[in-house]
């Protein structure tokens, strides 16, 4: 995501960089350690355990969603494992850190591919981790299902072994979300419309996508605003959308930025009758409370995942997190034990692990997930949608779509800030 | 006109907490030629244990700035005798990448202990604001202001006007003569990691109640704090103050007027700007690298 983050002296990127090649050496030599121990983790058929190789962000910006993710892979081995393993043999995890590093993860998934011969591979997190990482599993033939990164860039490369394991791609993340405005009576629709986000794959393209809609609908735009990732005063673009009032904002935000505007526009006293917000009112506890808890009520966000639908092992991936890591998951982990089941599916379904034809039986098949029943067009973007959720009574709701709805009360106009 | 005052007033109650935040680093950098890249990791793990005791107890976050302080100092004494001694007469590479090492051991550290999740302090005043006639001053932007205000003053009181402050700024200034005079050199050096770690004591606790954080936050924050004093002058106080009420002022004023994806990019186009002309920063001193003694 912040590829480009603006400050940074030579110096410190320097030493930064220098700093990752002592992280690498070590990995390096644990590798060797671990290659002397006689370990057969190698390839291979036979008995011998499956090795799924996989790089996440376990430091560095990325670190708080990529240790997320590395729990649901962890959850979905033991769900795996205890059930007998996959095509009757056990599934072995190998994660390494990439440090939120571009460079790292191409070395990172060069090696899992050419010198640990890993069985399988499994994706990583964010877009700007995923582009390059799939290309290098692309040249390899290896197929590639990842559980964060839908940037439109991702699916303009005409891969044949990239799987995006949600439901759909960043433009249409809110698509149920401009259904809902299109269902409210044209005289209680917004007029006008604020669109303050941050420059990130996954948040800019959604927000552009919300804002087409609208613009379509005649909502007029009033404000709109690209800040980049380090920001973190919000108190100017709240002061700017105050003097527009708009009767909506829809917010493009990753995290903490999403809490420093809400709590901007309780500064400034600004309150719409509809805020929409990218991600990070998918945070939990984390969210609210960062704004607290009284704040939260009427705040749209569209998520991947929820701990309440009726999907097939939701309810055991939910209970398994609980006893091992505590509280509910995030929706990172759901994301990444999903990515998982769509992977195992596709091994089983094929009866072996052949490349080429796990990713044919993908392109062609569809896979019931935590998530919902996912499936692919040609590119490897999926073709579901987004759901819909919404803060009610310091709860997320399910408010669309109506087939995993957890209410069917939506909290309109937003009620002001306490 | 309003817009202009809100910008200008935003942006100086947000450089004044900018400015506590670099005071230490500039003073480490002044007296032992340290660049201190884990002064970022400190302000974090001030702040987080700011939200730990906060959130356990509930006494205010500010306050807890009473409890962080000598924390920290202990913690940049500790780290000096430990550490940052070994490499005073290495280049300066070498204690770069020191303390960069003790960052990101920081930084796993904190990821580990506390689940690597964003953390806010949320006392109640950070929601609310004083208002101006048209002009509103965020409560925790004027308290925290408030704050680094006292604290920069009693710092600059302790350099001026104690025997430790002063043996402080004659080993900043000429370390040799200073030591003929009788100022030690390592007691000093040990004094003034301790005193600039503090800063991130009250520095981080202050953060906590403005902003949401999470371990891998200091890489923000760092880079945006040795800009401030590479703009001020490096080693400079004064400096410090000044390069931070401009990059305070200039997010503000880049947002209202130009757009808030300019906002960073203005602050370093200044320092560009200033660096060409004055290549020791605007306050700071221009070092004869030639004659300088080890």
């Amino acid at each position: 995501m912040n590829a480009g983050r603006g400050g940074g002296s030579e110096q410190l990127a320097r030493e930064r960089r220098a700093g990752k090649l002592l992280v690498a050496a070590v990995a390096a030599l644990a590798v060797v350690a671990a290659a002397c121990g006689g370990s057969n983790a190698s390839g291979g058929g036979g008995g011998g355990p499956i090795v799924i190789g996989a790089s996440l962000p376990l430091t560095g910006d990325f670190s708080q969603p990529g240790t997320a993710a590395k729990q649901g892979y962890q959850i979905w081995q033991s769900m795996v494992n205890s059930s007998g393993g996959l095509l009757g043999r056990k599934v072995q995890l190998k994660i390494v850190d990439d440090a939120s590093d571009q460079n790292q993860i191409v070395t990172d998934y060069n090696r899992l591919i050419t010198q640990d011969k890993v069985d399988l591979l499994l994706g990583t997190f964010s877009s700007l981790l995923n582009l390059p990482a799939s290309a290098v599993a692309e040249r390899n033939k290896m197929v590639y299902v990842e559980p964060a990164g839908g940037a439109p860039e991702m699916f303009s490369r005409g891969f044949h072994y990239l799987f995006f394991a949600q439901q759909a791609t960043a433009p249409h993340q809110a698509d149920q979300f401009v259904k809902w405005i299109k269902s409210l009576p044209a005289a209680q629709r917004p007029k006008t419309a604020a669109y303050p986000t941050q420059d990130d794959p996954f948040t800019k393209p959604v927000i552009d996508s919300i804002r087409k809609h609208l613009e379509a609908l005649g909502v007029r735009t009033v404000y709109q605003t690209v800040y980049p990732p380090d920001t973190s005063n919000f108190s100017t673009i709240a002061s700017a959308i105050k003097a527009k009032s708009p009767d909506l904002i829809a917010h493009g935000a990753v995290f903490e930025d999403g809490i420093g505007m809400i709590r901007a526009l309780e500064n400034v006293g600004f309150s719409p009758k509809i805020f929409f917000e990218t991600s990070a009112p998918s945070q939990g506890d984390q969210f609210s409370k960062g704004i607290g808890i009284d704040n939260t009520e009427g705040i749209f966000y569209t998520v991947s995942w929820s701990p309440d639908a009726d999907y097939p092992q939701n309810k055991q991936f939910v209970q398994q997190y609980e006893q091992r890591f505590g509280g509910v998951p995030p929706e990172d982990a759901a994301d990444a034990f999903a990515a998982a089941q769509v992977l195992q599916k596709a091994v089983e379904a094929v009866g072996e692990i052949d490349q080429a034809k796990i990713a044919d039986w993908l392109h062609s098949h569809s896979v019931d997930t935590i998530l919902g029943r996912l499936s692919w067009d040609e590119t490897g973007a999926p073709q579901q949608s987004f759901l819909l959720a919404q803060w009610q009574n310091g709860r997320s709701e399910i408010v669309l779509p109506k087939e995993v709805a957890t209410t069917d009360h939506v909290v309109f106009p937003k009620p002001p800030w306490k | 006109m309003t817009g202009f005052a809100q910008a200008l007033l935003l942006g100086i109650l947000i450089g004044g907490v900018y400015a506590l935040m670099a005071s230490g680093l500039t003073l480490v950098f002044g007296v032992m030629n340290v660049i201190n890249v884990a002064q970022g990791a400190f302000l974090i793990f001030s702040a987080l244990v700011t939200w730990e005791v906060w959130s356990t107890t509930g006494v205010d976050p500010i306050a807890l700035s009473l409890v962080t302080t000598p924390m920290m100092f202990l913690l940049g004494w500790v780290v000096y005798r430990l550490f940052v001694r070994r490499v005073l007469d290495a280049p300066p590479s070498a204690t770069v990448l020191l303390t960069f090492g003790i960052a990101l051991v920081l930084e796993g550290v904190m990821g580990l202990v506390t689940r690597n999740v964003f953390h806010s302090v949320t006392p109640g005043y950070e929601r609310t604001s004083f208002y101006l006639g048209p002009l509103f001053l965020p409560k925790a932007y004027v308290y925290t202001f408030a704050v680094a205000v006292v604290v920069l003053s009693l710092l600059y009181v302790l350099l001026t006007h104690t025997w430790t402050g002063r043996a402080i700024r004659a080993a900043s200034q000429n370390l040799p003569s200073a030591q003929l005079v009788g100022v030690g050199a390592s007691s000093v050096a040990a004094m003034t990691f301790a005193i600039g770690t503090a800063t991130t004591g009250v520095g981080g606790s202050l953060l906590a109640v403005l902003f949401t954080f999470f371990p891998a936050s200091h890489y923000v924050w760092i880079s945006r704090l040795l800009g401030v004093i590479v703009l001020g002058g490096m080693g400079s106080l004064p400096g410090a103050v000044l390069g931070s009420l401009i990059l305070g002022v200039a997010e503000a004023m880049t947002s209202t007027y130009v757009s808030p994806r300019w906002a960073t990019v203005v602050f370093y186009i200044v320092i560009l700007v200033v660096l060409l002309f004055k290549p020791s920063g605007l306050l700071g001193r221009p070092v004869r690298e030639d004659v300088v003694a080890a």
